[in-house]
Parts: structure tokens; C-alpha cells; sequence
């Protein structure tokens, strides 16, 4: 068992390294950078003026029929028509390419609504109290609520990345080696089905304890300012 | 001078604020009296454009305002230039620390340099005793404590006139009065604030002027000696209905 271990661990360390972990960091980001500009548009009131309010009313539609899309339909069946479908619509994508945009664009629907709860879970009363202060809202946002929201936003969020990491799993139906798919591979040579899949299980075990370190770091970090907390 | 004319403020198909016109001097403190949903609050937060009245005009100094019509980004920012609330709950921003919460609306608000705003906020910090917090986080302080520093924080805004929305409702007697005591001297110095509040001994011995707000309507505009020493009837009742007496 041990020799199996010994020589099927570096293909499958390497499949990790090479794309479930690369995927699953890249996706995250701009599954983020989706997710914010998501939850602002859907959270900010444009002004009366309707030269910002009517664009801004067509934005947030796009927004929702955004949310509603991804959130509606299996992240598997997304996959399969970025990378089997689109090239029948003269779109010819990459693997890599269209693992990165379906999950980005899956990761973004859901956080965009972990982090519009966070906004919405600031107090009218700090709203209040910067403008009062004269506080234009980009300034409240950047200064008052966004530091605020970041810190309830977190656990949520982490949620997601890890999940996205294991989903990463589904890219090797889209012919991406990675570390599952690798798993597969030797199996197939090996047959040693539960030995593989459960080494498989453990390594992304692994990975996705090391984030849930970071997570609880990046909370310390984020609540110094709460009370009961070590500074 | 604040003066305000023919303020209406309704909520659903409840006016709050029915056509009430008021003034408030310069440099004078005014305490605005009258029972729990009277529209007090509602008055203040007009001031200060947290509320929108329907209709009715703002006139402050030189700045005219009618509630009415919509209002120009700059004309909302000059409004607020001259006006500071303190709120019941202090609303402290709880992600900075003491003296960031009073550093960073003049620096990002007004573009004055960090020296000059810590400068002044530790001076301010001195002025209500509380010097040594300055680099606490609010959770760590007491409400008391809060309240100080967001009286600092209004402070550090040079704001024409302060406006207080039961700065002390939420703390107990002790705590009270040491946030009694600051506006108080603030008072002295010829501060110019408005105040709403239940504490009839603190209006009694700093108010220049009294409002008395009840229904929406005005029922009372005149002196603080007036008001306690020559009471209407409805005042009477007021003043006796909040009076713990044993005999009744």
C-alpha cells in the first residue's frame, strides 16, 4: 500500500499544483472582483439624475439576470456548454480558459450575494453618521462600511473558496488533468479504486485545512476592533 | 440663524411635522422638548438633510434651501458644513480607533493635513478627559465614553451649530451627567446647539431657548424662564407627567 502511495503521490502533488490550486486561486479572484461589482450595483441607489439613473436601472437588471442565471443551473451543465457548446457558436476556448470563466462566473453569482448581505448588515446608523460628516457615499463605503462588511463577509466567503476547490474536481470532465482526473488515471492502471480516491479526499482535505487557517487568521486580523476580541 | 418655515413631514398618511415654522440663534443653546414621538427628532434630522420634509423652506445664514425642489450636491454639502449631529446612540464608526473617528471626515471631508487634525483631536480628547484613549478601539469604552468622543467628533467638523438627538438617553445617571457637563461648558463658550432631550433639569439651567414640540405642531417658542416659571396648562401637565411624585 505504502509503495502505491509512494508513487502515485508526486503525478497526483504535481496535477494540484499544476491546476486544482492555480484554478481554484484564479477563478477565486476574479470570481471576487465579479462579486463586488455585482453586490454595487445592486446595493447603491443611483441619484435622481437620469443620466446615471437609467443606465444604473440597466446594469442591475444585467446584475440580477446575472445572479439568477448561474444560480439556476448546475455548475457542471455551466462547464459543458462554455467548453462543449460554445465552439458550435464560433467560440473556441482553451480548457484552462473555460474552467477559469465558468467557475469565476459561478463563484461571483453566489459571493455577490454573501457580500451584499454584508453591506445591507452595516447599521443605517453609520450611514447617518458620515454623512452627517459630510461624507460623500464612495468615501462612507471605502472608509466606514466596506471595513465592516469585509469582516462579516469572511466565514461566507471562505465557504465559497473552499467549496470552489473542490469543485475544481469538475474540471477533469473538461479534459483538464487535474488532480482528480490523475487520481482516475492511475486507478485505471493500479486498480486500486479505494486507495486512490481516498488519497485524492485527503489531499484536498489538506489544502482546504490550510485555508481554514487562513480564514481564521484573516478573521483575527479583521475583528481586532470588536469587543471580547485579543487585539 | 436657522430659520425654519412651513415644515411638512409625513410618514405614510402620518404627518409628523404639520406646516411648523421655527427659529434657532446663532451662538444660543436650544432645547427642543416634547413627549416620545412628537417629531423632535424628525425636526432636528431635518437640519441636517437626514430627513426630507415635503415641503418648506431652510434659511441659514446665507444659504437658502427649499425642501421641496431637489438639492444641488454642493448646497447639501455647505448645509452639513454648518451643522454636526450627535446621535442617541453615538454611532462611533467601530472599524477606527478614538482618534481616527475624529481625524478622518477633516481630513477626507475638508483636505486638512494629518498633523493638524490629530493635533486638534487630542486637544479635544484633553477637553473632555479622556487623553489616554486615544488609540482604544469605541467597543472598548464605556457609553459615557462614546458619547465624548462623538461630541469630539462633531467638534473637530467646526460646525456652526451642534445638533444633539438625545445625547443622553441611553446612559445611566452617572454617565449622564458627565456628557451633561461638556455641553454644558460647550454652552458657555457661546457653542450654538440644539438640543433634544428629556433631562428637564439639564434645559432648565443651559437653554437659552425653548421649543416645545408636541403632534407636530409648535406649542411653545419662547424663553427657558418663561417656559418652567410661567407654564400653560398643557406645559404643566407635561412637566408634572414626567415628574416621579409621590402624592399623585
Amino acid at each position: 500500500m505504502w509503495h502505491t502511495i509512494v508513487t502515485s503521490l508526486p503525478a497526483m502533488i504535481s496535477a494540484m499544483l499544476q491546476y486544482t490550486i492555480p484554478l481554484a486561486i484564479i477563478s477565486f479572484i476574479f470570481g471576487l472582483i465579479l462579486a463586488v461589482l455585482t453586490a454595487l450595483i445592486k446595493f447603491i441607489q443611483p441619484s435622481e439624475n437620469k443620466l446615471i439613473k437609467y443606465p444604473w436601472l440597466v446594469l442591475r437588471a444585467i446584475a440580477n439576470f446575472y445572479v439568477w442565471l448561474f444560480r439556476s443551473t448546475p455548475l457542471l451543465v455551466q462547464l459543458f456548454i462554455i467548453f462543449f457548446g460554445l465552439p458550435s457558436a464560433g467560440v473556441q476556448l482553451s480548457p484552462f480558459i473555460a474552467a477559469v470563466i465558468g467557475f469565476s462566473l459561478n463563484t461571483g453569482a453566489y459571493a455577490s450575494e454573501t457580500i451584499r448581505s454584508a453591506l445591507l448588515s452595516v447599521p443605517q446608523d453609520q450611514w447617518d453618521a458620515a454623512f452627517t460628516l459630510n461624507f460623500t457615499t464612495k468615501q462612507t463605503l471605502m472608509k466606514i462600511v466596506l471595513p465592516q462588511a469585509v469582516r462579516i463577509a469572511l466565514p461566507p466567503l471562505s465557504n465559497s473558496f473552499i467549496g470552489l476547490v473542490k469543485d475544481t474536481s469538475l474540471a477533469s470532465s473538461i479534459t483538464i488533468l487535474e488532480m482528480f482526473q490523475v487520481s482516475q488515471q492511475i486507478t485505471a492502471k493500479n486498480f486500486q479504486p479505494l486507495l486512490m480516491y481516498s488519497l485524492a479526499a485527503f489531499l484536498y482535505a489538506v489544502v482546504c485545512s490550510l485555508l481554514t487557517l487562513l480564514q481564521h487568521y484573516l478573521e483575527r486580523r479583521t475583528s481586532k476592533y470588536v469587543k471580547g476580541s485579543e487585539a | 440663524m436657522i430659520s425654519l418655515k412651513n415644515i411638512v413631514k409625513t410618514y405614510g398618511n402620518k404627518q409628523v411635522l404639520k406646516n411648523l415654522s421655527v427659529d434657532f440663534p446663532d451662538g444660543k443653546t436650544t432645547v427642543i422638548l416634547g413627549p416620545s414621538g412628537s417629531g423632535k427628532s424628525t425636526l432636528l434630522r431635518s437640519l441636517d438633510l437626514l430627513v426630507r420634509p415635503e415641503s418648506g423652506t431652510l434659511n441659514f445664514s446665507d444659504l437658502k434651501l427649499d425642501y421641496s425642489k431637489p438639492v444641488s450636491k454642493k448646497l447639501s454639502f455647505d448645509v452639513r458644513k454648518k451643522t454636526s449631529m450627535v446621535f442617541q446612540n453615538w454611532n462611533l464608526f467601530p472599524n477606527l480607533t478614538v482618534l481616527k473617528n475624529i481625524t478622518t471626515a477633516p481630513e477626507t471631508v475638508l483636505g486638512k493635513s494629518k498633523k493638524e487634525t490629530e493635533e486638534r483631536a487630542h486637544k479635544l480628547l484633553a477637553q473632555v478627559g479622556l487623553s489616554e484613549y486615544a488609540d482604544r478601539y469605541p467597543s472598548q469604552l464605556s457609553g459615557g465614553q462614546q458619547q465624548r468622543i462623538s461630541i469630539c467628533r462633531a467638534l473637530a467638523m467646526d460646525p456652526e451649530y451642534i445638533l444633539l438627538d438625545e445625547p443622553t438617553s441611553a446612559l445611566d445617571p452617572e454617565l449622564e451627567t458627565q456628557v451633561l457637563l461638556i455641553l454644558e461648558e460647550l454652552s458657555k463658550m457661546g457653542q450654538a446647539m440644539i438640543i433634544v432631550t428629556h433631562n428637564m433639569e439639564f434645559a432648565r439651567s443651559v437653554a437659552d431657548k425653548i421649543v416645545f414640540v408636541e403632534d407636530g405642531d409648535i406649542l411653545f417658542d419662547g424663553s427657558t424662564d418663561e417656559f418652567f416659571n410661567h407654564p400653560t396648562t398643557r406645559i404643566k401637565d407635561f412637566l408634572s407627567g414626567i415628574t416621579f411624585n409621590e402624592e399623585k
